[in-house]
């Protein structure tokens, strides 16, 4: 059974207490930053500031516009990224939290910017510098933009891929697999089937992009536990952080188990399986 | 007394051979290509800023005092391989296609210049693929000779493209001084091409403009008389245009905050200025530091900017960074009468 | 088109100037070099088992391509959604006798997430990246990376460590507590790297002419804009002014690659786009690069090697119908159709059935006969479902590497269990060594 197949379909939703006090508009369209919302808006500014990266990322401007020259997002979006290195440059807490609602998320980090800037800005990584920092301050607007990632994200968190064949259905993601060819059914067999047909069989799963093994779940796993990943993601949404270590003590367990079993038919085992967490 | 060697033959160095022959000197004016005149000759400059005069008219006369004076001993396709320092000046060794002789001078005018920028180094524009993305030292010529055509078919453009600062003030080519005369140069093209052929329209795209000085001036009357037109902002890449027939240069306008694209028959490249091969050379001859771009560096940039700092040795032109030629003639004047007081003393 | 003594100067001109100016673009193998005489990190080095081949990078540096004892680093999107991607590449490797290991012990990259949600960092992306270049090293293969995402983002991650202390005790602390030691492989090689190293062998076995095909590239942003200096150029493919691969192996088999307008915009994956703003993804790929490949270039096919351009382009495309605009160019990765030039089957290891856009037409084009595989292809399915063992290029694993990493040098019983046992279609050297 998959992993992903038992979660609901989740979309983080707003708590009671934000339901009760939905963001207000001035005439203008734009949304008036509550009090709360401005303290939140100077601690972000204060550590996007001190942040090692943003000396190194940002270094001045030229204005010149070769950044936006190349940029996918500043055709379809109300965005470019010299306005983003301009903000991250000379922009205040007012102005970092603006950014920060949504247009920090149309970027889609080609690094297009990067190459062409000819400043030697790394503007691409700013971007994402603000966007962790959107995550670690469980900003509303960041909750709604990554609600659709709850599948992925837990496929992500305990096996390390991000898309499954899975996921690749009539009722989601239609068009990308073979049904958007119409007259071929050659899915009639199933998903395992088809996955059973890829000549290696490290690819025959369905649940994740290939086959991981419990140990390499579980020392990825250690990482995002000690590299503060998993602290950012509970920021964001606890429900689904506790989740993922359910899931990781049942893989855990699993381990032990064939660790158990594996001893008693393997003599000279030695190296990280015997030392793994042990 | 030595003669005093003069090192490169474009307008600064014919400047300071000139000046030595007035001061009565004798000049040893070495020249690695085979004519005398520097860059704008090369690349057959056509009206030269400030006042728009041809290129003639402003080297004809410099190299008619150099040509007709017995003074000034003239090497061409010839290059410097080897210096050492005596106790009074330097003897130093000259080298042609079948020929090495030594020579001893007393004293030293470096006028070894600069060379235009290999656009080729910028890819995203696509000069030496696409071929009628030229570099600006070559519409020069085109202009000179007056046929603006484009090299692909040989047809007239009907829109052309300045993009400035190729080579220049970009990290991502490694150099990020200012060239100094790429807007004025383009500009005055753009206002040469609209005076001949009011029928093409000439576009500027410019990230700042700077004219300096009474240039600014030639800005302005470019866009009052003859139509020029500027958009604020860079092209960032060049690409074949649907169909293949013209170029697409895409950029941002940066005033009105929003992407560009226009399709233009010819795009012109306003190429940056680098150290000369031969300023390159002279640095490690006569062991002199140079800065970080590469250009030789005066002791004193600001109260005696043609002294090298090491006896003997001076500085004229383009050598310690970009110039224009009035600036560079005027240094060769300030290096000659330097030199000539050395090799007296 | 420049001569190659003239291309070699504007690039080391290119390089010297930037290294000139202060822009941190020292080579990071020589700093590689100097941590591991202090003990800080491994190298894993090529070796000549690995039988490398030189190429050229855009500053002018010699890039060794390991072309044998690899380690395949399968990339997250490929393998979930257009499996022909990987297959192509191992049965090019069993065709040319290299050996690898394709293995559950690997982790992706995880940067499409960092990318997408930014619910990571730095140091985690770089002891993800650690913990994998370890797993290679101690099998004493090679990483090949199969992605152009993880191929920028292992190249990033590797300067990181290299160039910040911090970041590099962190992640050293982290990989110890696992068994694990730091280690950056010498190169960091991208799969595309492999074929334009391997374009004498792979042109030596073709069998299909794909002359008069038009192919129209997608350079992957992650291959060449993130960590420039090192991506592969030849001056024989665009003067050495675009990257060499993938289009280098297109035009050496023949086919034409054709210049278009939109050449160097990104495909519209967005990491984060192409999962929750399809219209944006959608919109773009269809907009700046299906359209302009179809009516400027008249291209037969659009070629890529990263996964989330082939999977933009090619799953984007569907909606166009809906827009008068049902172009359903098909979109492959360099492996696939070099595969397909070589004679692979289209079906069994091209997979080509898991892509939106048909590539039927293309095989027609290009001589090979594709409704006979694809009755075979239907007869195999058919019998997977009854039960038979399924085709592998290599043997499969035993069951003990379900749950274990097993080791280098680890003594195996010889009844260990294995899984169900499968017919080998592996020939040359290719598949597990051990």
């Amino acid at each position: 059974m998959s992993i992903v197949a038992h979660l609901p379909r989740r979309v983080l939703s707003l708590t009671e207490e934000e339901a009760a006090s939905p963001p207000v508009m001035e005439l203008t369209g734009r949304r008036r930053a509550t009090s709360e919302e401005r303290t939140v808006a100077e601690t972000i500014y204060a550590e996007f500031r001190a942040d090692p990266r943003h000396r190194e990322f940002v270094l001045g401007c030229l204005n010149c516009g070769e950044c936006t020259t190349g940029c996918p997002a500043a055709r379809f979006y109300d965005f470019s990224p010299r306005e983003m290195l301009q903000i991250a440059q000379n922009g205040d807490a007012t102005t970092l939290w603006d950014a920060m609602q949504e247009k920090i998320w149309a970027c889609c980090q080609c690094y297009t910017c990067n190459m062409r800037c000819r400043f030697g800005n790394d503007i691409a990584g700013i971007i994402s510098v603000m966007r962790e920092l959107s995550v670690i301050h469980g900003l509303e607007s960041t909750r709604k933009v990554l609600a659709p990632f709850g599948r992925s994200l837990t496929l992500l968190m305990t096996v390390g891929t991000q898309v499954s064949s899975d996921m690749i259905q009539p009722d989601f993601f239609r068009d990308w697999g073979p049904f958007a060819t119409g007259s071929d059914k050659v899915w009639d067999v199933g998903t395992d089937v088809m996955r059973r047909a890829i000549p290696s069989d490290v690819l025959h799963t369905t649940r994740s992009s290939w086959e991981v093994s419990v140990q390499t779940s579980l020392e990825l796993f250690r990482i995002y536990e000690e590299t503060g990943v998993l602290d950012m993601l509970r920021g964001l949404d606890p429900d689904l952080t506790e989740m993922l270590v359910d899931i990781i003590e049942e893989r855990r367990e699993e381990f032990e188990e064939a660790r158990d079993r594996f001893r008693t038919e393997l003599a000279g085992m030695h190296g990280p399986v015997a030392t793994f967490m042990g | 007394m030595n003669p005093i060697l003069v090192l490169g033959g474009g307008p600064a160095g014919l400047s300071a051979a000139a000046e030595l022959a007035a001061l009565g000197a004798e000049a040893l004016l070495v020249e690695r290509e085979a004519y005398l005149g520097g860059n704008p000759k090369r690349w057959h400059y056509s009206l030269l800023a400030p006042d728009l005069r041809p290129a003639e008219e402003i080297l004809g006369p410099l190299l008619g005092r150099v040509e007709g004076s017995p003074k000034v001993e003239r090497r061409l396709s010839t290059t410097l391989t080897k210096s050492e320092r005596l106790e009074k000046g330097f003897r130093v060794t000259l080298k042609t296609a079948d020929t090495v002789e030594t020579r001893e001078v007393s004293a030293v005018v470096l006028a070894t210049g600069f060379d235009h920028f290999d656009s080729r180094r910028k890819f995203e524009y696509g000069y030496g693929r696409y071929p009628d993305v030229i570099d600006f030292k070559e519409l020069e010529g085109m202009i000179h000779d007056d046929k603006v055509v484009r090299p692909s078919d040989g047809r007239a453009p009907k829109r052309i493209a300045w993009i400035l600062c190729v080579g220049s003030r970009d990290i991502q080519v490694g150099n990020p001084w200012c060239c100094r005369l790429g807007c004025v140069v383009s500009i005055k093209q753009a206002v040469e091409i609209r005076q001949k052929h009011p029928e093409i329209d000439a576009w500027v795209y410019y990230m700042d403009i700077r004219t300096y000085g009474l240039w600014e001036d030639l800005y302005w009357k470019s866009m009052q008389e003859y139509g020029v037109k500027f958009i604020r902002g860079r092209i960032g890449q060049v690409t074949l245009a649907e169909g293949g027939a013209q170029l697409l240069a895409t950029g941002e306008d940066t005033i009105l905050s929003r992407p560009t694209e226009v399709p233009f028959d010819m795009i012109v490249l306003a190429s940056g200025m680098e150290p000369g091969t031969g300023t390159k050379e002279a640095a490690g001859l006569f062991g002199l530091p140079v800065g970080p771009e590469g250009f030789l560096t005066p002791r004193l940039s600001d109260m005696n900017p043609v002294d090298s700092g090491s006896p003997g040795v001076y500085f004229a032109g383009a050598a310690t960074g970009p110039k224009a030629i009035p600036d560079a003639v005027t240094e060769g004047m300030g290096a000659a009468l330097r030199a000539f007081q050395y090799a007296r003393e | 088109m420049l001569s190659a003594s003239e291309i070699r100067k504007v690039v080391e001109e290119r390089t010297q100037r930037q290294k000139g100016t202060g822009k941190k673009v020292v080579d990071v193998r020589e700093e590689m070099e100097h941590l591991e005489a202090k003990g800080e990190i491994i190298i894993h080095r090529i070796r000549p088992e690995n039988r490398p081949v030189s190429a050229s990078t855009l500053f002018g540096w010699t890039k060794r391509i390991p072309t044998d004892r690899l380690w395949h680093h399968k990339s997250c999107g490929q393998c979930g959604n257009i499996p022909g991607y990987p297959a192509s590449l191992l049965w090019l490797m069993n065709e040319t006798g290299r050996s690898y290991l394709n293995e559950p012990h690997q982790t992706s990259c995880t940067a499409w997430n960092y990318h997408g949600t930014a619910t990571s960092n730095p140091v985690a992306l770089a002891a993800v990246a650690a913990r994998n270049f370890h797993r290679a090293y101690e099998t004493d293969h090679f990483p090949l990376i199969h992605c152009g995402t993880s191929y920028g983002d292992y190249k990033e991650m590797r300067k990181l460590l290299v160039e910040n202390a911090t970041v590099r005790t962190k992640v050293r602390d982290v990989l110890r507590g696992m068994g694990r030691e730091l280690v950056l492989p010498e190169e960091i090689v991208h799969y595309s790297e492999w074929v334009h190293a391997m374009t004498p062998e792979l042109l030596a076995r073709q069998k299909h002419s794909v002359r008069g095909i038009v192919a129209t590239v997608h350079e992957p942003c992650h291959y060449y804009k993130m960590v420039p200096e090192d991506a592969v150029y030849d001056e024989n493919v665009y003067a050495g002014q675009r990257p060499a691969v993938p289009s280098g192996i297109l035009m050496s088999l023949g086919a034409t690659v054709a210049d278009y307008s939109t050449w160097y915009d990104c495909c519209g994956f967005g990491f984060r786009h192409i999962l929750s703003e399809r219209e944006f993804s959608r919109s773009f790929a269809n907009l700046r690069k299906i359209r302009p490949m179809v009516d400027e270039a008249h291209s037969d096919v659009a070629i890529t090697s990263d996964t989330g351009c082939v999977t933009t382009l090619d799953k984007s495309q569907w909606i166009g119908k809906a827009h008068g605009q049902p172009y359903m160019l098909p979109v492959l990765a360099d492996v696939q159709f070099a595969a397909l030039a070589l004679g692979a089957h289209p079906y069994k290891i091209a997979q080509v059935h898991w892509h939106a856009a048909s590539a039927e037409a293309l095989m027609t084009k290009m001589g090979i006969d594709w409704s006979t595989a694809k009755a075979e292809f239907r007869e195999y399915l058919k019998a997977l479902k009854n039960g038979q063992a399924p085709e592998l290029l290599h043997p499969a694993h035993p069951e003990i590497e379900t749950y274990f990493a097993v080791n280098k040098g680890q003594v195996l019983p010889e009844e260990a269990p294995a899984t169900a046992p499968a017919e080998i279609v592996a020939n040359g050297g290719g598949g597990h060594p051990r």
